[in-house]
């Protein structure tokens, strides 16, 4: 069983109308239990078009999205993802356990159960004193490690990030990087990431994606292979300057006029 | 903690020094001023400062103290407190049904857009007609109106007007508040395939709490001048907008005595207000300092 399997998936938002826009067209793509994929692309290639229709936040137009063996529709209502975005979007009126909490209040956990699950999430992103701090006491990047033990406090196999760290500082950004495979690792999670940063997308993933503009379409498929545990060696490594080097190909393959023109990411 | 003790003390300073400068300015007028008043182009744009076009402060306060007619041993300041007393609880009521009122359409017009696009130009309207002319209306239908053993009380009247003033910017102000949840949180309550109605109280009605403040505020305020109006003009007894036009009637020979009733219904709208603020103080005691304005 694929943890996602997209076939012949388009997406055209404004259907029939002058305005009409292809975000996506037939795409398909598969993800492993426990594969680390990344989407990229520039501005308008439907990545994160692509990842709503994943989350069933969107329907697409034609073609058909399964997560876990079932339908979209089915996967969101049974709560199987975790979702992330760029901005943390914790609730401000929250503590960070009772943002932890959310998903479980939702799915009608019983007290006990919510403050032992965030427990535990607030020591797997290591920030267990910061229980009862709400979140605009709390730096950018703790936010976004917040957002993750929120997004995987109900355990769901597949996590959907949407640029995560793309409000972060380069240091901050490197160091999430490292906490989000730590975190991965730990929990066994499929991970299917959005993101603009070629070096982040090939530190992280088993496979990156790369995509193209009008109409939105996977252009290519990058295998990266750093053989073993990824540290901050692997930042300098030759395997990795390889890597980012095909998927700038692979970017920079595209017709000239695409990059950089498009004006929506959805 | 201490900080937003220093910044309640700086405002008390402010608001007391703002008072003591109506003051100033009030005896500097009435010592200074033409005592015929200034008259531009045979209108009087001036008033004059005799003692009973102005009478001086001292003179409102020091007749708080005697008795309200000659023989009474009731003080103006009893007369009037009790007024306010009264039409503060008028004011309480009209302010909880124009809350209640205004609350409830603000979450009907952000579950369906029709209802928006149907009732917001009405509500907009509804605040143009005069309410000297809807009061003696509403004490009207309220005198037809008998449900089973309910008769309609004739201070309901002012009430409902009370709310009618206050349920309009509580309605406003909710309904931006309702609809400032960000795209992504709104995303995020539906990745947990969480319902409308759980959407709103865990997610639109917490954003929306900023924005309620103020508006309930403005509701607040608006309720006690929608009472004290309605008293006035459908003559209501024992409240403050009654006690205004009586002592202005005697305003000839008791010129400082229709400054009590004004006092008085101003005391009524600040302890209104205060009471919002202790509310919001409470509510938004965990939220980042940086608020909306």
């Amino acid at each position: 069983m694929t943890a996602v399997s997209v076939r012949k998936v388009s997406k055209a938002f404004n259907v029939g109308k002058s305005n009409q826009v292809d975000a996506l067209h037939e795409v398909s793509l598969d993800v492993k239990p426990g594969e680390f994929v990344s989407l990229i692309g520039p501005s308008g290639c439907g990545k994160s078009t692509l990842l709503r229709l994943v989350a069933n936040l969107l329907e697409p137009t034609a073609g058909e999205v399964m997560v876990n063996g079932k339908s979209a529709v089915k996967a969101r209502l049974d709560q199987d993802y975790g979702m992330a975005f760029q901005q943390a979007g914790l609730f401000d009126w929250r503590t960070v356990r009772k943002n932890i909490e959310l998903p479980l209040e939702l799915k009608g956990w019983d007290k006990g159960n919510r403050q032992t699950r965030a427990a535990e999430m607030l020591q797997l992103v290591q920030l267990p004193e910061f229980a009862d701090h709400y979140p605009w006491q709390l730096s950018g990047g703790m936010q976004q490690r917040i957002a993750i033990a929120r997004a995987l406090a109900a355990h769901p196999p597949l996590l959907l990030m949407d640029e995560p760290f793309g409000a972060l500082d380069e240091m901050t950004r490197e160091y999430m990087q490292g906490e989000l495979l730590r975190i991965c690792a730990a929990t066994g999670t499929t991970v299917v990431f959005v993101t603009h940063s070629i070096p982040e997308a090939v530190y992280l993933s088993n496979r990156v994606v790369v995509m193209s503009p009008r109409p939105g379409r996977i252009t290519k498929i990058v295998d990266v292979s750093l053989g073993g545990e990824r540290t901050e060696d692997t930042r300098n490594r030759t395997a990795f300057f390889e890597a980012i080097t095909t998927v700038r190909e692979g970017l920079r393959g595209m017709h000239a006029a695409h990059v950089g023109l498009g004006n929506d990411d959805r | 903690m201490t900080a937003t003790v220093r910044r309640a003390a700086y405002r008390t300073f402010m608001f007391i020094v703002a008072l003591a400068l109506v003051v100033v300015i009030w005896e500097t007028y009435k010592a200074l001023g033409p005592a015929d008043g200034g008259k531009l182009f045979g209108a009087r744009i001036l008033p004059r400062t005799s003692s009973y076009a102005m009478p001086h402060v001292w003179d409102m306060f020091s007749r708080f103290n005697r008795p309200e007619v000659r023989g009474s041993d009731r003080t103006v300041f009893s007369v009037v407190l009790a007024g306010a007393w009264f039409s503060f609880r008028l004011s309480a009521a009209g302010f909880v049904l124009g809350g209640v009122l205004g609350t409830g359409l603000a979450v009907l017009m952000a579950r369906f857009r029709w209802v928006q696009r149907g009732v917001l130009p009405y509500l907009v309207v509804s605040q143009t007609v005069p309410l000297i002319a809807l009061a003696p209306l509403v004490v009207s239908w309220g005198g037809k109106l008998e449900v089973g053993p309910f008769v309609w009380p004739r201070w309901l009247s002012a009430s409902v007007l009370g709310a009618f003033l206050a349920f309009f910017p509580i309605a406003v102000g909710t309904l931006r508040g309702l609809a400032a949840a960000s795209a992504s949180s709104v995303e995020l309550m539906q990745s947990y395939a969480a319902s409308w109605t759980k959407t709103l109280f865990k997610l639109r009605f917490p954003t929306a709490v900023p924005y309620m403040v103020p508006a309930f505020r403005l509701g607040a305020s608006a309720s006690v001048i929608g009472v004290v109006v309605a008293e006035i003009s459908t003559g209501l007894k024992g409240g403050i907008g009654r006690l205004i036009i009586e002592y202005a009637r005697e305003a000839t020979g008791d010129p400082a005595k229709v400054y009590t009733a004004i006092f008085g219904a101003a005391a009524l709208g600040l302890t209104m207000a205060g009471v919002v603020i202790v509310v919001d103080a409470l509510v938004m005691r965990n939220r980042p300092k940086e608020s909306i304005s």
